[in-house]
């Protein structure tokens, strides 16, 4: 190769040029606005170069247009924009090749349109591409030489190209930037939605004593599995899991939906049944795009050993037994969200379970089709053999050994992993060293008749009906506070009867039964009067202070269970009214 | 049921005791109504109330709301604790002015 020596002009043009290139690529650097630096680029180059005008173009995101980025000179074109294959412009950048035109009345490709807006006149141009390693971004174009004849020259031509390349590189290098920086946006959002997730989930173990665990293990960052458990006042533990279809932040924030509506309401209604149907009155108004929650709630009583659950379309709860017998419960409802009850103040079915020292579990299909070491789906024979081998440890350290099996690989986890446990076991030995603890009914379904009374209608029945209410409510165990509650609500039924069924006749029948069905005190208040239409016995508004109508409201709220049965061959009508002990 | 209506302290006191359910409750009723009419501050002392059902409690809503309409103070004092129960339960419990002492209905309608 020949080695040049340089004369001390050709020195002084190589250092100016090298400390332009410093200049622009500490300029591009520094920048937070790449268009504003984009333009002092091209005003450098202009200048540098020798130009009257000088303008950068890029190509936009399709790559069918070019766009006037920045411009200097007699003529503002910043905004311009043309097709990519347009003119000089978009011969360079399509040919990925400098290009100089001498003289622009030689060359048909030249595009006149903008010299007849401006009444420029376009002597000479030359223009080279901004690419790099082949990945075209625009070009940059230099009009009319500023001295000399106004032609320009291939020199003109080589040191633009060499500039050019440099300002491609910047642009470049600003994309990825602002690229990472989205990124990284994205991803502190999903974590603030994981955050907040799982600041709904109760701690893992909080309240283990109680007998209730839950675990939840995401599959990616938002879940849209979720479990919660919260005390009620009278000790009871209220709990939830539930499964929303899809995946990401519309499944998380569905899940944080309902799992606070459930909480929420779950404190103050104590029958799941209910609390399903509110839910999915609210879900079906709500939600959108067809998405539904499965959802399983229950309420379990550590006095009683009792569980009362309701399962809206969930995989069967596994209730085993203290000996180690297993029973699926299977669901008795479609999953919320799928669609609005007939009568929609209909609760959804209701079980309940003696759990008597065994334990109820609850999990997510991430859980019986999640895979283990060997890749195969753990499945419910797998689930119940880790449950048998770790029967007798606490139940936190049953669902830690469920999320070891089911430890992710390196595509992690299939499914989110979640899961409840409702373990009467301690609850169990408690309630036989309390000598004040109440019977358990192993034959929950037998009922036992307390008592039959049969009064005349009149105002002057109620007084002795209520002693034999309360004599009866006092001994199947309710505390004192809610064997007066039951007092009052069947007072009320009593008045029902009498002002509507009887019209306030003084000549007809009541007969009240009190009977006992496993954990629930039972009462049927029969009447012989024509058939009530039940519409018009309507629970008061209670936005609406007026007197009359609170009798309806009252029984409802102090009964679990308030139905009128279907009238008697005999005639009249049957009123059952029912309350679990407590 | 008995009730015994007197004055005190510039007040009218209606006390009831015993049972106010659908057979005694339209006797509360009309010496609750008499009292309203008559007084410009009424207490109603319920100390002595071992029962009382909805029409109990909306004979006290009827002579509260009446009360209300013509400008004149009605106060709950000494709620016994199964009457407080049923407001309670009626929801009714933060409608009514309660005070735990007649002293202090007293005070609340001055």
């Amino acid at each position: 190769m020949d080695s040049q020596v340089l004369d001390a002009d050709s020195t002084v043009k190589i250092s100016g040029h090298l400390d332009l290139l410093a200049e622009m690529a500490a300029s591009f650097a520094s920048t937070q606005d790449l268009n504003a630096t984009l333009k002092s680029a091209v005003e450098m180059i202009t200048t540098y170069v020798g130009a009257e005008g000088g303008a950068l173009f890029m190509l936009d995101q399709a790559g069918q247009k070019l766009r006037c980025h920045a411009s200097v000179g007699e003529t503002e074109i910043t905004g311009l924009i043309i097709g990519a294959e347009q003119g000089i412009v978009g011969r360079s950048v399509q040919t990925d090749t400098g290009v100089i035109v001498r003289d622009v009345a030689n060359d048909p490709d030249f595009y006149a349109g903008v010299d007849e807006q401006t009444g420029f006149t376009t002597k000479s141009i030359v223009c080279a591409p901004m690419s790099v390693r082949g990945e075209k971004i625009g070009a940059i174009e230099l009009i009319n030489k500023d001295h000399g004849d106004g032609l320009f020259a291939n020199d003109d031509l080589t040191l633009l190209a060499t500039l050019s390349a440099s300002a491609a590189m910047a642009v470049i290098n600003a994309r990825m930037a602002e690229a990472l920086v989205e990124q990284e946006r994205v991803k502190r959002e999903i974590e603030l939605a994981a955050e907040i997730q799982r600041s709904l989930l109760p701690a893992a173990g909080s309240h283990a004593d109680s007998g209730v665990v839950g675990l939840n293990v995401p599959a990616r960052t938002v879940s849209g599995d979720f479990f919660d458990y919260f005390m009620l006042e009278d000790g009871r533990i209220g709990f939830s899991l539930g499964d929303v279809s899809g995946k990401g932040m519309n499944a998380a924030l569905m899940m944080a939906k309902t799992i606070s509506l459930y909480r929420c309401l779950g404190k103050a209604i104590h029958s799941p049944g209910r609390l399903l149907s509110l839910i999915n009155t609210e879900v079906c108004e709500t939600a959108t795009r067809g998405m539904f929650v499965t959802l399983v709630g229950g309420i379990y009583d550590p006095t009683t050993g009792i569980v009362r659950l309701a399962n809206a379309g969930h995989e069967p709860p596994l209730f085993r037994t203290a000996d180690g017998v297993y029973t699926s419960l299977e669901a008795e409802a479609p999953p919320i969200g799928i669609m609005m009850n007939p009568g929609s103040e209909e609760p959804f079915p209701e079980m309940d379970i003696q759990l008597d020292g065994g334990a109820l579990y609850v999990v997510t299909d991430g859980v019986t089709e999640g895979y283990k070491a060997d890749k195969t789906e753990l499945g419910l024979e797998g689930l119940k053999d880790i449950l048998n081998e770790k029967a007798d440890s606490a139940p936190l350290e049953r669902l830690v050994m469920l999320a070891a099996v089911l430890e992710p690989g390196p595509e992690g986890l299939r499914d989110d992993l979640t899961a409840i446990i409702v373990d009467d076991a301690a609850a169990k030995k408690t309630r036989a060293q309390d000598p004040k603890a109440k019977a358990v009914s192993h034959e929950p379904m037998k009922p036992v008749k307390l008592m039959r009374m049969r009064v005349p209608s009149t105002a002057t029945s109620l007084k002795l009906v209520r002693s034999g209410v309360l004599a009866s409510s006092q001994q199947a165990g309710f505390s004192d506070i809610a064997a007066h509650d039951i007092v009052l609500a069947l007072d009320e039924a009593l008045q029902n009867v009498i002002r509507h069924a009887y019209d306030g006749r003084d000549d007809g029948s009541i007969v009240i039964d009190i009977e006992r069905h496993g954990p629930k005190l039972v009462f049927f208040v029969r009447d012989y009067a024509p058939p009530i239409n039940v519409d018009k016995v309507r629970p008061r508004d209670l936005d609406d202070v007026k007197p009359g109508g609170l009798g309806t409201h009252l029984i409802r709220e102090i009964m679990d269970e308030v139905e009128f049965l279907p009238p008697p061959a005999d005639g009249g009508n049957i009123l059952r009214l029912a309350k679990v002990i407590a | 049921m008995k009730h015994k209506t007197r004055e005190h302290e510039g007040c009218t006191v209606v006390a009831f005791e015993g049972d106010i359910d659908l057979q005694s409750s339209p006797d509360a009723r009309a010496a609750l109504l008499a009292a309203v009419s008559a007084a410009d501050s009424i207490l109603v002392d319920l100390s002595g109330v071992t029962y009382i059902d909805s029409s109990g409690v909306a004979s006290l809503v009827e002579s509260f709301q009446n009360a209300r309409k013509t400008g004149r103070q009605f106060v709950l004092v000494s709620v016994s604790d199964g009457a407080l129960r049923v407001l309670k339960l009626a929801r009714l419990d933060k409608v009514f002015t309660i005070c735990e002492t007649l002293e202090e209905g007293v005070a609340a309608v001055s």
